[in-house]
């Protein structure tokens, strides 16, 4: 237990709005349901509904064509059109609207539950693809894929439960009363994957989940899971640090965390898939903290995924006062959210609304005074004012020394800058401009 | 619709609270203690010396940034820590124009000349602190604590630092506790230990530095300073004095730890502070100057680009060994790019035949025009060492010195060097005193005239310091050969040697006249007794006696 990774910074959390509030279901389901097609990061998926059909609870609705991912119906009703519909990645994209019965009908044509004793890899894999999983921590990659690949080459199954970014506490409270689902499909997994041990890492903010899940490990026998509680300091959720800190290795550069003998699942695609294989349900609802200081009533919440974040609001008492910023997402990496009509997708876990006297001022940057604290604060090793100064002379010999395509835009430096300059959009820019004249790589 | 479709990230919509000017009056909170106990010690003028340089830096950063019509940077607080830094690095006993000089030459050279804040090379409160010191009288005299100066006149009374006792290698009379609260002379800030700790506490507490450069500073001066070990100190006493001795502790804490004269990355903070104390130690051992600590940071603080580029951190994924090998190759690989290209001088001839055309004439001109001065250059160098060799006789300027040297090894064998001083006393040729090897005056040389029985004699007799005779040394005469230079031998001479008082040629305190020379005897006894004279009556601390020859 003495690795850990370099760098990092320590925000303030504001974890405490939400997290005593238990994961609540909406009072009132949406009137209208909007399942973008885009739903993982390699692509569109392909519908199989047109408009008019009649569909219920957990009924396919669109298909892995070359890319994408499974969509289930998440409430019953009738598929009213499918057009473009804002996205909460920003723009619009395609999506099947589903006009709501409020009559939760469940599809008949259900998956049968798995026993978990006997699960072959193959159906695993089908089993997950079918189901609609993909990567719940943001990052929307298809767990199958990742399944696949990790399938037999790693050792140590990692169970991501630690909620870095401030503010979010879905996955605490999904740990906290889900925590013996999460047990069960961790072991499954492990099972498949054939890792000789499996660690669930949560922060040292989050005590009562691990004390919960400690006393349900001390109860049936844990086995080859361990639960690890670490000290909070974020990017420790961000895949490379959360491998480093677990084990001790590092994924080499351009790596994938195979390379480093490990597979890391968000605890909410973990609690998915074990829902996929041991209920047979296939992933309908996520978990989704409503927080901020704009919000009235800021909570945790069960939802069906394609509800409008409009709704979300509304089930939390609306804005109290005017938000400065709305985000999907922690301060640190979320996304600006550019309408509230957008809906929740699968990699959702938050929606974060902003007063203004929360977020960061928007001061002019300052001049560097060469302090190095982002250097000290990188945890990808990297040196972002010597790639500022570099941009800034435009020097590409020097700007392709700098290991660029390392960065995880994990913002540490733009947060730690006592200049506030920011950093991350000089790396980012720098990246480009790289990438545009064809230096480097 | 493609994979291109992807989030578009934020940067982070938190900041951590600190900002550049936070930092700033941060480092002036630390100040404050150390601040505090100046005053308690050297009264209210460290006060209005500490406002003076801050309102001067102040000033000279308005006055230069608003006459080159750049943005007004006072708000960053920058100026105030320099002129504060700058202000606690003096002695109490200091007048006021020194830190206004030492705020102009930081602020406008060190600082604003290379571009403001975090662009200075050195850090601009001890360049301009070592630039007072650079004023012997000045920084010379520490006042003794507890003595409170008054706000007008300087009339400190200088003490001895602790340093300058650790630098002859002996314990200071000072004990530790003393040390540590600072009940000693030195430079207003430096005194107290604990303040300066506490200081640093503070820093490491708000994040505004880290214990990268002070620990490797420090720790170096630890184990560096055993090598100076004196017989029968302990060793952690010892160490303990070098860290409290001195502005050490005030040097590593708050002017290595400078953010923009210190390296960027965490192991070049760490090489940083070992360099560091590898030049104090260096400076404090091995200089007739007790103190390195200035120096050892200015010079490190030219360093940094290096450092910087030695301590970036390591690639992330690639393990130590590999990014080692690999660096070691990528320097391999430089120093193979470099070979030597002989300059190309070719010197296009005419064909045989053809009058050499007008590009023959250009590129001889160019050729003139590049190699033409540096060979003017060694011609009048060449001439210039020649023409010295040839006009100057230097055996006869060696055989000078070497009678001179004769002279003073004859009138006052006791004395190593000799000096010549701008005294004149009438009657007496010249004054040179006599100095033994630590510098420590012995006595006078006089080199007096008086009539013999052929001419003038002029001797060299030297004087102790009690009045009594060392030696005479006859530097010219012109007595008749076996008349009177039968009074010249040395025995002759050597009886004047340890007489003092008025000597005469008979009765009590008397050299008898040597028989057949009686003439050139009463002429020595003369001079011996004019030289004696002079010297008595020499007053070497009334001003009025200075006059220069000159």
């Amino acid at each position: 237990m003495t690795h850990s990774f370099f760098g990092g910074v320590y925000p303030a959390v504001h974890k405490e709005i939400t997290r005593r509030k238990p994961m609540a279901r909406l009072h009132q389901t949406p009137k209208e349901i909007i399942i973008p097609l885009i739903m993982c990061a390699d692509g569109p998926s392909t519908p199989v509904v047109g408009p008019g059909d009649p569909v219920t609870v957990g009924q396919p609705i669109a298909r892995r064509g070359q890319t994408g991912a499974a969509a289930h119906a998440t409430v019953s009703g009738r598929v009213s059109a499918i057009e473009d519909r804002p996205h909460p990645w920003g723009g619009v994209s395609p999506a099947i609207v589903i006009e709501n019965d409020d009559r939760n009908e469940l599809y008949s044509g259900r998956m049968i539950p798995l026993d978990p004793r006997q699960i072959p890899l193959d159906q695993l894999l089908e089993r997950v693809e079918t189901a609609g999983v993909v990567g719940m921590g943001g990052g929307a990659f298809p767990t199958w894929d990742k399944l696949s690949r990790s399938a037999g080459r790693v050792d140590t199954l990692i169970v991501n439960a630690a909620e870095c970014e401030p503010y979010v506490t879905a996955d605490y409270r999904l740990l906290l009363e889900r925590g013996e689902h999460i047990l069960r499909g961790s072991q499954v997994l492990a099972r498949c994957l054939g890792c000789s041990r499996v660690v669930l890492v949560t922060e040292g903010d989050k005590l009562s989940a691990v004390e919960a899940v400690e006393r349900r490990l001390r109860r049936r026998g844990g086995g080859r899971v361990q639960i690890m509680a670490i000290r909070t300091r974020y990017p420790l959720g961000a895949e490379k640090q959360i491998i480093q800190t677990v084990t001790g290795r590092e994924v080499p550069p351009g790596g994938s965390p195979v390379d480093a003998r490990c597979a890391v699942f968000n605890i909410a695609t973990v609690y998915a898939m074990q829902d996929a294989l041991l209920q047979g349900r296939p992933l309908t609802h996520r978990a989704v903290t409503v927080t901020g200081g704009a919000v009235t009533r800021p909570r945790n919440l069960w939802v069906p995924i394609g509800t409008p974040l409009r709704c979300l609001l509304e089930a939390c008492g609306g804005l109290r006062e005017e938000a400065d910023r709305i985000l999907l997402g922690g301060p640190m990496m979320g996304i600006a959210l550019q309408s509230l009509d957008a809906p929740v997708t699968k990699d959702i876990n938050s929606l974060v609304c902003l007063t203004g006297w929360e977020h960061k001022p928007n001061v002019p940057a300052g001049v560097c005074i060469r302090c190095g604290k982002c250097v000290a604060a990188c945890p990808m090793h990297l040196a972002p004012t010597f790639i500022r100064r570099a941009l800034e002379d435009q020097d590409l010999k020097k700007l392709s020394r700098f290991h660029l395509e390392d960065c995880n835009s994990c913002g540490c430096c733009s947060f730690i800058c006592p200049a506030q300059i920011p950093l991350v959009e000089t790396v980012a820019q720098a990246r480009g401009l790289l990438r545009r004249e064809g230096v480097g790589q | 619709m493609s994979a291109a479709f992807a989030p578009k990230r934020l940067s982070p919509q938190q900041r951590q609270p600190a900002t550049t000017q936070a930092m700033m009056l941060d480092m002036m909170v630390a100040l404050t203690p150390a601040l505090g106990m100046a005053v308690f010690f050297f009264g209210p003028r460290v006060l209005v010396l500490t406002a003076v340089s801050m309102a001067s830096c102040v000033l000279f950063e308005l006055l230069y940034r608003g006459l080159t019509r750049q943005s007004v940077t006072v708000g960053d607080l920058s100026a105030c820590v320099t002129g504060l830094l700058l202000a606690l690095s003096l002695p109490a006993s200091t007048p006021y124009w020194v830190p206004v000089m030492g705020a102009a030459f930081a602020i406008i050279v060190v600082k604003q000349f290379y571009g403001g804040l975090g662009r200075n090379f050195m850090n601009p409160a001890l360049a301009g602190r070592m630039l007072a010191g650079t004023m012997p009288i000045l920084m010379t005299t520490w006042p003794q604590p507890m003595q409170k100066l008054s706000l007008t006149a300087v009339d400190a009374v200088s003490a001895p630092t602790p340093l300058s006792y650790l630098h002859e290698g002996a314990l200071p009379p000072q004990t530790l506790d003393i040390m540590f609260l600072g009940q000693r002379g030195g430079c207003m800030g430096e005194v107290s230990a604990f303040m300066l700790l506490l200081g640093l506490g503070y820093l490491v507490l708000r994040r505004v530095i880290s214990l990268r450069v002070p620990a490797g500073y420090l720790g170096t001066v630890a184990v560096l300073s055993l090598l100076s070990l004196p017989e029968g100190v302990s060793p952690l006493v010892w160490i303990a004095y070098q860290l409290m001795g001195g502005g050490l502790l005030m040097g590593a804490v708050f002017f290595a730890t400078d953010p923009a004269t210190s390296p960027v990355t965490p192991r070049g903070q760490v090489m940083f502070g070992i360099g560091c104390g590898l030049l104090t130690m260096l400076l404090r051992d091995n200089s007739p100057y007790p103190e390195g600590v200035g120096w050892a940071i200015l010079t490190m603080n030219c360093m940094v680009w290096l450092l910087d580029r030695l301590g970036l951190p390591r690639r992330f994924g690639v393990g130590s060994f590999a990014s080692t090998r690999a660096a070691l190759a990528q320097v391999r690989a430089n120093l193979a790019k470099i070979q030597f290209v002989p300059p190309k001088v070719t010197l296009r001839l005419p064909e045989r035949g053809k009058v050499p055309g007008e590009a023959h004439l250009d590129q001889l001109r160019s050729l003139f025009k590049t190699y033409g001065p540096l060979a003017g250059v060694f011609l009048v160098t060449c001439a210039c060492i020649f023409m010295v060799d040839r006009y100057t006789d230097l055996d006869t300027a060696r055989a000078e010195v070497l009678a001179q040297q004769e002279l003073l090894a004859q009138a006052m064998p006791q004395a190593a060097v000799g000096a010549e001083m701008p005294y004149h006393v009438p009657g007496a040729l010249s004054i040179v005193t006599g100095y033994d090897e630590e510098g420590q005056v012995l006595g006078y040389c006089v080199q007096v005239q008086s009539q013999g029985f052929g001419g003038p004699i002029t001797m060299l007799v030297g004087v102790d310091l009690n009045g009594a005779v060392t030696g005479v040394a006859i530097v010219s005469h012109n007595e008749t050969d076996r008349v009177g230079t039968e009074a010249l031998t040395p025995q002759a001479l050597n009886r004047y040697v340890g007489r003092s008082g008025t000597i005469r040629h008979s009765g009590s305190n008397s050299v008898d006249a040597v028989s057949g020379a009686t003439a050139t005897s009463k002429a020595i006894t003369a001079g011996v007794n004019r030289a004696l004279n002079i010297v008595a009556n020499l007053n070497t601390d009334e001003e009025d006696m200075y006059e220069d020859i000159h």
